[in-house]
């Protein structure tokens, strides 16, 4: 009966803080809670930029300015590790994604359930704390880059983009063969082409997106089982011998989870700026002939 | 888990994020950076013209080195050339000085030998001349037989 009424507390955790224009159409609601937690940490990064923009300078830096450019010079070595033409908007789009999601991530260290009973104070029901949990944040991203990766392989190399779209894998039916038979094959299999083609370029922003989704989901959920299973929830438990232990435990647990998870968020940072540079280096790459 | 609204707000956030973190955030940095980094690279490339220029100079000043001893070395060797000149400019001309001086001593010798010899022959015709009185018992003139008697006593003199 108690895991019963922890499961629902668990899956009430897991419900947004949303509002719906329209309550027919799924579509037209919006996640409050991740969109005042994104609002609020892309203000303290501004913020944080401004204050640091004035503290700026120019002979040995220290402090924040020497750990700031120790994370751009991460970032810089990165793209230029894989990016071999120049272009200036990806080292800051990679620093953002890096900083974001990073920041986003680092908000599980908070205490689960911590969030949600601050926002009870406030006459809420629901409210999730991390903004990454909710795959809106992520396919937004995923797709903001996947939109640029399109925009670039049009840009620089649109008859091979476009070849590759309709053509690929079986464009040696259509290109190379004499045969009349294999040409018309070949046209036929345009729309397979197509498809096959779509399918792997969808696939790109997908498992951008889904990737760091269910590893913070799941992180999360992990998080509320250990508060769930370990920790006792009244006075009455806690003064009894079960309850300290059950509650030291669940802190050691907690704690334990916590680090690894901390660490779980800074590699999906990386890996989620690291696929977006590649994506747009493929792009970027010129055609071979 | 579903898209709604939030995923069109969370593309805007995101690509304003993008713009405004690079213009605050990214480009500041990464300017004073750049701008250390040249500073840096000038300083190095400084610090190599520096070094090079200290060794041509000390490459320099070790030629000069070498022509200045050699130049003193010249000179020394000269001096020494000099000096052994001087000193035998010295000996010959003292040795000049001593044939002179011997010469002259010679000569002096010679006319006082000539003085001497002239004051024997005088003296020798005198006594000869008492010899001849002595010995021929006659008292012969002087004057009229002084030649004669010249004449003997250089016969006797260069016999002697």
């Amino acid at each position: 009966m108690a895991g019963q009424e922890e499961s629902g507390g668990i899956a009430g955790h897991l419900q947004y803080w949303s509002y719906s224009f329209d309550d027919s159409n799924p579509f037209m609601q919006i996640h409050l809670d991740t969109m005042l937690l994104t609002t609020f940490i892309a203000l303290g990064l501004i913020s944080f930029a401004l204050w640091l923009r004035c503290r700026l300078v120019e002979g040995a830096p220290t402090g924040v300015q020497n750990f700031m450019e120790s994370v751009i010079d991460f970032i810089n070595q990165t793209v230029r590790d894989n990016f071999s033409v120049n272009n200036p908007l990806i080292a800051p789009l990679a620093m953002t994604i890096f900083v974001f999601i990073l920041l986003c991530n680092s908000l599980d260290i908070l205490p689960a359930y911590l969030m949600h009973h601050v926002a009870g104070l406030f006459g809420l029901h629901h409210f999730r704390q991390v903004p990454t949990n909710d795959l809106n944040l992520p396919a937004a991203m995923a797709v903001s880059v996947f939109l640029l990766v399109l925009y670039y392989e049009f840009k620089l190399k649109p008859g091979h983009f476009l070849k590759e779209l309709l053509l690929q894998p079986f464009a040696a039916l259509l290109l190379d063969s004499k045969n009349p038979v294999v040409k018309v094959l070949g046209v036929i299999l345009i729309p397979l082409n197509l498809t096959l083609k779509l399918v792997e370029e969808f696939a790109k922003p997908l498992s951008l997106s889904f990737r760091l989704f269910g590893n913070m989901f799941a992180g999360e959920v992990i998080f509320l089982l250990i508060a769930s299973l370990l920790l006792v929830g009244s006075v009455d438990d806690i003064s009894s011998v079960g309850g300290v232990v059950s509650g030291a435990l669940g802190l050691l647990v907690g704690l334990g989870w916590s680090l690894f998870h901390m660490f779980i968020g800074l590699l999906q940072a990386f890996i989620f700026m690291i696929l977006s540079v590649v994506y747009l280096s493929i792009a970027h790459q010129p055609v071979e002939h | 888990m579903s898209i709604d609204l939030t995923f069109i707000a969370q593309i805007i956030v995101f690509i304003l994020m993008v713009v405004v973190l690079w213009k605050l955030l990214y480009a500041p940095l990464n300017d004073a950076m750049e701008a250390r980094n040249k500073k840096i690279e000038s300083g190095l490339a400084a610090a190599e013209a520096g070094v090079e220029a200290q060794a041509k100079a000390e490459a320099m000043i070790a030629e000069q080195l070498n022509e200045a001893k050699n130049k003193a070395h010249e000179i020394i060797a000269a001096a020494e050339k000099r000096a052994v000149e001087v000193s035998e400019e010295a000996l010959n001309k003292s040795r000049r000085e001593a044939e002179q001086i011997l010469d002259s001593a010679r000569e002096e010798v010679g006319a006082e030998l000539e003085r001497a010899r002239q004051s024997l022959r005088e003296d020798i015709a005198g006594i000869a001349m008492l010899a001849a009185e002595k010995v021929i018992e006659a008292e012969l003139d002087a004057k009229r037989h002084a030649k004669m008697i010249q004449s003997i006593v250089e016969e006797g003199m260069g016999a002697a």
